[in-house]
C-alpha cells in the first residue's frame, strides 16, 4: 500500500529542531553584538544578512506556486506525481512574507540608512537624483506595494491549495473534471499575472535594487526571476528526492526527476544567458553611472565571490546537469540541487551587501547561521504542510499521465 | 554488398507488432530490421538495439567549435594584429561570447547531421532495397535474414502465426549502392516467393 | 513501454475525425499529387510579380545607390533594418515552435512544426536581404567573412555586434535549414513511395535520401531531432539577442537598455507565432486540413500570443519607467519627448495598441476559438511589430544631442517600399512553391501521436480514464516491466 501521509522521521525532526536551534541563537547573538552594536557596519550587516535572506527565501518558495501555476496554464501532466511538493513548499509564502514585513518595516521607518539610502530624508535633500525618484521610491509606496504584492500571492496561492484538495475527494466526471481544471486556470491565471506585475517588474526594484538607489537597469528584475525559479526548482527537487528515498510518492520515478533535472539545467542557462546579456551590455557601453555597479563587484573586494558565483551557477550545474545519467542520479541531483541554492543564495549576497556595506563586509559565522536559521524553517513548516494533505491528490483528471510519464 | 535471402513479414498493428518480436528473438531468428512508417516508441529496445551515442559525437564537434571561434579570435585579436577597439582590452571576452556560442552551436548541428547521414548511409542517389513500399506509409515490415539452418517456409508460417498480415521470401541484394528511384528496384530476378 | 495508450481526457484531439496511418498519409500527401487549384496558381504569380517588383527595386538601389533611399543622416537605419528585424523576428516562430515546444512537451506542435520551420526559413532569407543590400556597395559582401586577405591581413572586428549578425543569423539559417530538411527526409520517402510519374521517382528519390525506415535510423533519427532541438533553443534565443545588442551596446538613448535581449526575444516569439497563425488559417483552408490544424491547435498558439503580447508589454512598461527613473535627462528626452509625443508619436500608440492592448482580448477562449478574429489579430500584431522596429529605430534616431543634427520628417521612397514588398513576393513565391512540393505537416510525426491523441481513439481509453487511480498504476507500470527489458531471453535453436 502506499504511504499516502508523511510523517517526519525523528531524523528530519532531528535536524530541524538543530538547524532551528542553531539559527535561533545565532540570531540572538547576532542581534545582540551586531544589531545593537554602537558600530553602524556591524548594525547594517545585521540588517542586511537578514534582508538577503528573507527576500531570497521568500521569493524562492514563491517560485514553487510559480511553478504549479504554469505548468497548470500549459496543460502539463507530468509534475501531478509530485505537484503537493511544490504546494507544500508554497505554503511558506505568508510566514516568509510576514518575516520580510518586519524587516522592512524597520529598514524603511528605522534610523539606518546604510541600506536604503533613499530612505534618508536628511540626504535626499542634497541628492537631485534620490529626489527625483522619491515619487517610487518612498517608504509608504514601498510598504504598501509589498504588503498588496505579498497578499496577492498569498491569496492566490491558497485559493490554488485548496483548489488541488477538491481533487482528494472523489472521481470526477468528465465534465466535472473540465470544470474543475477550468477553475485551476482561472486561479493559475490571476496569480501568474499577478506574479508578472510584481516580481516580473516591481518587487525586484524595491526590495533589491533600491539598495543601488542611483544604479539602475531594465534587466534587474527579469534576472532576480531567473535567480530564483532555478532555486526554487532546485527546492522541489530536494524534497522530491528526500521523499521519495524515505518510500514517500510511489508514482515518482526516475523519469520526473529527469524534467525536474531539464528544468534546472534550462533555467541555469536562462539564467546565465540575463547575467550576461546585463553585464556585457554594460561593460560594452561603458557609461560610469552604469559600470559602477559592477566595478565594486568585479574589481573591488567582492571579486572572488563574483567569480564563485559564476563558477556555481554556471559552469558546474551546466556541465553536470548534461547528461541524461546525471539528471536521473537521485545522488548528483541531491549534490546540484544543493548547489544552485546556496549559489543563489550567494549571488543574492553580491546583489545587497556592496549597496549595503561596501568594503566592510564579512561572511562568517552570522551570515551562515541566519542561512541555517531559514534551513530550519523551511524544513519545519514544509514538512508540516506534508502531513497534512494526503502526498498525492488520488483522483486529479491529469494524475494518470504522471504515472506513465516518460522523460 | 551481396545477395541474401530475407523473410518478410507485414504487420499493421503496433500491439501485434511487439509481441511478435520479442517471439521472434526468443525463437532465435536472425532479426534484420523492422521498417516503420514513423518512430515507434520503444521498438529500438524491444529489438534489443543499443543507445545510439550520436549525441556525443554532437558534444565533440560542438567543443571543437569553441576551442577554434576562442583560439582564432583570441589569435587575431592578441597576437596577429592587435587593435584597439573601443578601449576596450585585446583579450575581450565578453565581447567573444556571441561568435563562440554560435560557432559551437554550428559545428555541433553540422557534424551531427553529416555523421548522422554517414552512419546511416543517407545521401542523394543512395538506394536501398525497399522490402514493402507500404513501409513508409501503414505498414511495420519485419525483416528476418536467412541463415544456412534457416527453414524459411517454416519461418513465414511462424510470421503468419505471430499475427503478420502478409508475408514473403525475398532474395534480394543487400546494403546499399548509388542508384536511382525510377529505375525497377528489383536487381535480382529471383521471381518473390509469395 | 506500454502499449497501452492513454492521455488525459482533458486534452483535446489532435487529429480529428478517424483516420487510421493510411488515411494520414493520403490527406497530407494528396496535395502533392494532385494539380494545383487555381487559387494557387493565382497566389503564386502575385507572389512572382511582387518579387520582380523587389528585385527591379534593389536593382535601382545597387546600380544608382542607397541615395535612392531616404535613409539619411541621423536616420541611418530606416526602413531597411526595420524590416530586416522584423523578418528576423517571424522566423522565430518555427524554432520555437519545433525544439522549445518539443522540450515542454507540447503535443499540438505536431500539426504546425514543419511548415512553421518552413515559414522560419524562408523569413531569414527576407530578413538577410536587407543588411547586405544596406551595406551599399553590395558586392563587397564577402568582406564580412574572416579569411586571410591582401589587406593587412585586416580581420573582421569580432568584437562588433554587426559582425556577430553575421555569425548569428548564418548559423541559424544553417541550423534551421538542417532541423528541417532532417525532419522531411523520411516524409519525402513516403512521398517517393507512393510517386506514380518517372519524373517524380526520380526527384523524390534523390531527396529523401533513400530513407528506408529502419528501425536503427529511426532511433538516431530520434536523437539527432531531440539533440538539434536542444541546440537550437539557444540558439533561437541567441539571434534575436544579438540582434537586440545591435542596438543595445550603443549609447544611444532608447537603444541602451539592458532588457532588450529577452524582450527581444519574446517579441519575435509573438510576431512569429502571428504569422504562423496567418499562414495556417489560410493553408488548412485552402488544402483542407482542418483535421490536422484544429480549433485546439488555434487556441493553443492564440494563448502564447497573449502570453508574449504581455510579456512584451512588460518590457515596453520597464522602459518607461527607468527611462523616468534613470533620472537621465537623455533617456527622459527620448521616451517622453521623442518617442510617445513629437513627430513620430502616431508610431509609438499604434504599436502599444496593436502589441499590448488588443492581445488582451485573447483572454477570451471565445475569442480564442474565433478564426476570423483570430486571422485579424494576426495581421494586427505582424503590424503592431513592425512598428515597433520602426519605433526603436527611427524616434531614437531622427533627434540627435544637437537640435542642428535633427532630421526632416522621414518617408521612405518608392525603391524601399519595393524592397520590403519584393520580400514579401519571395517570401510567398517560396511558400507557395512549398506547399505545393512538400508534405506540409510532420507525417510521420502525426502518425506517432494518432494513437494518443487522435480523436476515434479517445473512446478506447473511457475504461482507463474510469479506472481507479491505484488499479491503472498496477496495470500500466505492471505492464511497463514486462515490456522494459529488450534483453530477451534468446534460445539458440535455429529451426531446421
Amino acid at each position: 500500500m502506499i504511504k499516502q501521509h508523511f510523517e517526519a522521521s525523528a531524523g528530519y525532526r532531528k535536524w530541524t529542531l538543530g538547524l532551528l536551534a542553531v539559527g535561533g541563537l545565532i540570531l540572538v547573538l547576532g542581534f545582540i553584538f551586531l544589531g545593537l552594536s554602537k558600530d553602524e557596519h556591524s548594525q547594517t550587516r545585521f540588517w542586511a544578512v537578514l534582508l538577503q535572506n528573507s527576500t531570497y527565501f521568500l521569493l524562492v518558495v514563491n517560485a514553487s506556486m510559480f511553478f504549479i501555476c504554469v505548468t497548470c496554464l500549459a496543460l502539463g501532466g507530468w509534475q501531478m506525481a509530485f505537484r503537493r511538493v511544490p504546494e507544500a513548499i508554497s505554503t511558506l509564502v505568508p510566514v516568509f512574507s510576514g518575516i520580510a514585513l518586519v524587516i522592512f518595516l524597520y529598514l524603511i521607518f528605522g534610523p539606518n540608512h546604510h541600506i536604503y539610502h533613499w530612505t534618508d530624508k536628511g540626504h535626499i535633500e542634497h541628492d537631485s537624483i534620490l529626489k527625483g525618484k522619491s515619487g517610487f521610491l518612498n517608504p509608504w509606496f514601498f510598504l504598501i506595494w509589498s504588503i498588496v504584492a505579498m497578499g496577492m500571492w498569498s491569496w492566490a496561492g491558497a485559493k490554488m491549495r485548496q483548489l488541488s484538495s477538491e481533487a482528494d475527494e472523489r472521481p470526477m466526471e468528465n465534465d466535472e473534471a473540465k470544470n474543475f481544471h477550468r477553475r485551476n486556470t482561472v486561479w493559475a491565471a490571476i496569480f501568474t499575472v499577478a506574479f508578472g506585475l510584481t516580481v516580473g517588474s516591481t518587487i525586484p526594484w524595491f526590495w533589491l535594487m533600491s539598495i543601488d538607489a542611483h544604479w539602475y537597469s531594465t534587466m534587474y528584475s527579469w534576472y532576480t526571476f531567473a535567480s530564483t525559479f532555478v532555486s526554487g526548482m532546485a527546492l522541489i527537487a530536494l524534497f522530491v528526492v528526500y521523499l521519495k528515498n524515505r518510500d514517500y510518492l510511489e508514482w515518482v520515478n526516475q523519469e520526473h526527476l529527469q524534467d525536474l533535472g531539464k528544468f534546472m539545467f534550462a533555467f541555469t542557462i536562462f539564467w546565465t544567458y540575463l547575467w550576461y546579456s546585463q553585464f556585457m551590455l554594460i561593460w560594452y557601453a561603458n557609461i560610469p553611472e552604469e559600470t559602477i555597479y559592477f566595478k565594486v563587484r568585479m574589481h573591488g573586494p567582492y571579486r572572488a565571490i563574483f567569480f564563485l558565483n559564476l563558477i556555481l551557477n554556471f559552469v558546474l550545474p551546466f556541465l553536470l546537469l548534461m547528461t541524461r545519467g546525471s539528471k536521473r542520479n537521485y545522488t548528483v541531483m541531491t549534490f546540484l540541487a544543493i548547489l544552485i541554492v546556496f549559489g543563489h543564495w550567494l549571488d543574492f549576497y553580491q546583489m545587497v551587501m556592496p549597496g549595503a556595506l561596501g568594503e566592510h563586509y564579512s561572511l562568517g559565522w552570522f551570515e551562515f547561521g541566519i542561512l541555517a536559521l531559514y534551513a530550519g524553517l523551511i524544513m519545519h513548516f514544509v514538512g508540516k504542510a506534508l502531513a497534512k494533505k494526503p502526498l498525492v491528490s488520488v483522483n486529479h483528471p491529469l494524475l494518470k499521465e504522471s504515472i506513465i510519464h516518460h522523460a | 554488398m551481396s545477395v541474401k535471402k530475407f523473410v518478410v513479414g507485414c504487420f499493421d498493428d503496433e500491439k501485434v507488432l511487439f509481441p511478435a518480436v520479442t517471439k521472434v528473438r526468443k525463437a532465435g531468428y536472425k532479426l534484420q530490421d523492422v521498417y516503420t512508417p514513423f518512430p515507434v516508441h520503444g521498438l529500438d529496445k524491444a529489438m534489443g538495439l543499443r543507445d545510439t551515442s550520436l549525441h556525443t559525437a554532437g558534444f565533440i564537434f560542438g567543443l571543437i567549435g569553441t576551442t577554434t571561434a576562442v583560439t582564432f579570435m583570441s589569435w587575431v585579436f592578441t597576437k596577429d594584429w592587435p587593435v584597439n577597439i573601443g578601449g576596450k582590452p585585446h583579450f575581450a571576452l565578453p565581447a567573444w561570447i556571441p561568435i563562440t556560442f554560435e560557432l559551437t552551436v554550428l559545428c555541433a548541428a553540422v557534424g551531427m547531421v553529416l555523421t548522422f547521414c554517414y552512419i546511416c548511409q543517407l545521401a542523394p542517389f543512395i538506394k536501398k532495397h525497399h522490402f514493402h513500399p507500404r513501409a513508409t506509409d501503414d505498414l511495420f515490415v519485419m525483416v528476418i535474414e536467412c541463415t544456412s539452418k534457416t527453414n524459411e517456409h517454416e519461418l513465414k508460417n511462424f510470421l503468419d502465426a505471430a499475427g503478420a498480415i502478409e508475408s514473403n521470401i525475398q532474395v534480394v541484394e543487400d546494403g546499399w549502392w548509388i542508384g536511382r528511384y525510377d529505375r525497377d528496384q528489383q536487381l535480382y530476378k529471383e521471381p518473390i516467393v509469395a | 513501454m506500454s502499449l497501452t495508450k492513454y492521455e488525459s481526457q482533458l486534452r483535446e484531439p489532435l487529429v480529428d475525425g478517424k483516420k487510421t496511418y493510411h488515411d494520414v498519409t493520403v490527406d497530407i500527401v494528396h496535395t502533392i499529387e494532385a494539380k494545383p487549384t487555381r487559387l494557387w496558381y493565382i497566389g503564386f504569380y502575385v507572389a512572382v510579380a511582387l518579387l520582380l517588383f523587389g528585385v527591379f527595386s534593389v536593382y535601382m538601389e545597387v546600380v544608382y545607390g542607397i541615395g535612392q533611399w531616404n535613409v539619411n543622416r541621423t536616420i541611418g537605419w530606416g526602413w531597411d533594418i526595420t524590416n530586416f528585424v522584423w523578418w528576423v523576428g517571424i522566423g522565430h516562430a518555427g524554432t520555437l515552435i519545433s525544439a522549445i515546444l518539443l522540450l515542454f512537451r507540447q503535443g499540438w506542435r505536431t500539426g504546425v512544426n514543419r511548415a512553421a520551420e518552413a515559414m522560419t526559413i524562408f523569413a531569414v532569407m527576407c530578413a538577410g536581404q536587407f543588411p547586405i543590400f544596406h551595406m551599399g556597395r553590395v558586392w563587397m559582401a564577402f568582406f564580412t567573412m574572416p579569411y586571410p586577405n591582401t589587406r593587412g591581413p585586416l580581420w573582421p572586428n569580432f568584437n562588433s555586434p554587426l559582425m556577430w549578425d553575421v555569425f548569428a543569423i548564418s548559423t541559424y539559417f544553417t541550423v534551421s535549414l538542417l532541423f528541417w530538411y532532417s525532419g522531411l527526409i523520411p516524409d519525402l520517402a513516403t512521398v517517393r513511395d507512393r510517386a506514380k510519374t518517372k519524373l517524380r521517382k526520380y526527384l523524390y528519390g534523390i531527396a529523401a535520401f533513400g530513407w528506408t525506415g529502419s528501425t536503427k535510423h529511426w532511433q538516431r533519427h530520434e536523437s539527432l531531432s531531440l539533440v538539434l532541438a536542444g541546440l537550437s533553443t539557444p540558439l533561437v534565443l541567441s539571434v534575436h539577442t544579438i540582434v537586440s545588442f545591435d542596438f543595445a551596446t550603443s549609447v544611444v538613448p532608447g537603444w541602451h537598455t539592458t532588457i532588450f535581449p529577452p524582450y527581444f526575444v519574446a517579441g519575435a516569439i509573438f510576431s512569429g507565432f502571428a504569422m504562423v497563425q496567418t499562414l495556417m488559417l489560410i493553408m488548412r483552408k485552402v488544402m483542407g486540413l482542418q483535421d490536422y490544424i484544429t480549433l485546439g491547435h488555434i487556441e493553443a498558439m492564440n494563448k502564447v500570443i497573449v502570453l508574449t503580447g504581455s510579456i512584451v508589454g512588460c518590457a515596453y512598461l520597464t522602459e518607461l519607467f527607468m527611462a523616468w527613473y534613470s533620472m537621465v535627462p537623455y533617456e527622459q528626452a527620448a521616451f517622453f519627448k521623442f518617442r510617445i509625443a513629437g513627430p513620430y508619436g502616431w508610431s509609438y500608440w499604434l504599436m502599444m495598441t496593436c502589441n499590448v492592448i488588443s492581445p488582451q482580448l485573447f483572454w477570451f477562449r471565445k475569442l480564442r476559438r474565433n478564426i476570423a478574429f483570430t486571422f485579424i489579430m494576426s495581421i494586427v500584431v505582424n503590424i503592431g511589430m513592425w512598428f515597433e522596429r520602426f519605433v526603436i529605430i527611427v524616434t531614437s534616431l531622427y533627434r540627435d544631442y544637437l537640435p542642428s543634427s535633427w532630421s526632416p520628417y522621414y518617408r521612405p521612397t518608392i525603391w524601399e517600399v519595393g524592397f520590403y514588398l519584393g520580400t514579401f513576393g519571395l517570401f510567398f513565391t517560396c511558400f507557395f512553391l512549398f506547399a505545393k512540393y512538400f508534405p506540409v505537416i510532420a507525417i510521420a510525426e502525426i502518425k506517432a501521436v494518432l494513437k494518443t491523441s487522435g480523436e476515434s481513439y479517445k473512446d478506447e481509453m473511457a475504461p482507463l480514464e474510469v479506472m481507479s487511480t491505484e488499479k491503472f498504476a498496477h496495470e500500466m507500470l505492471h505492464h511497463d516491466e514486462h515490456h522494459r527489458e529488450g534483453d530477451v531471453h534468446v534460445v539458440h535453436h535455429d529451426k531446421h
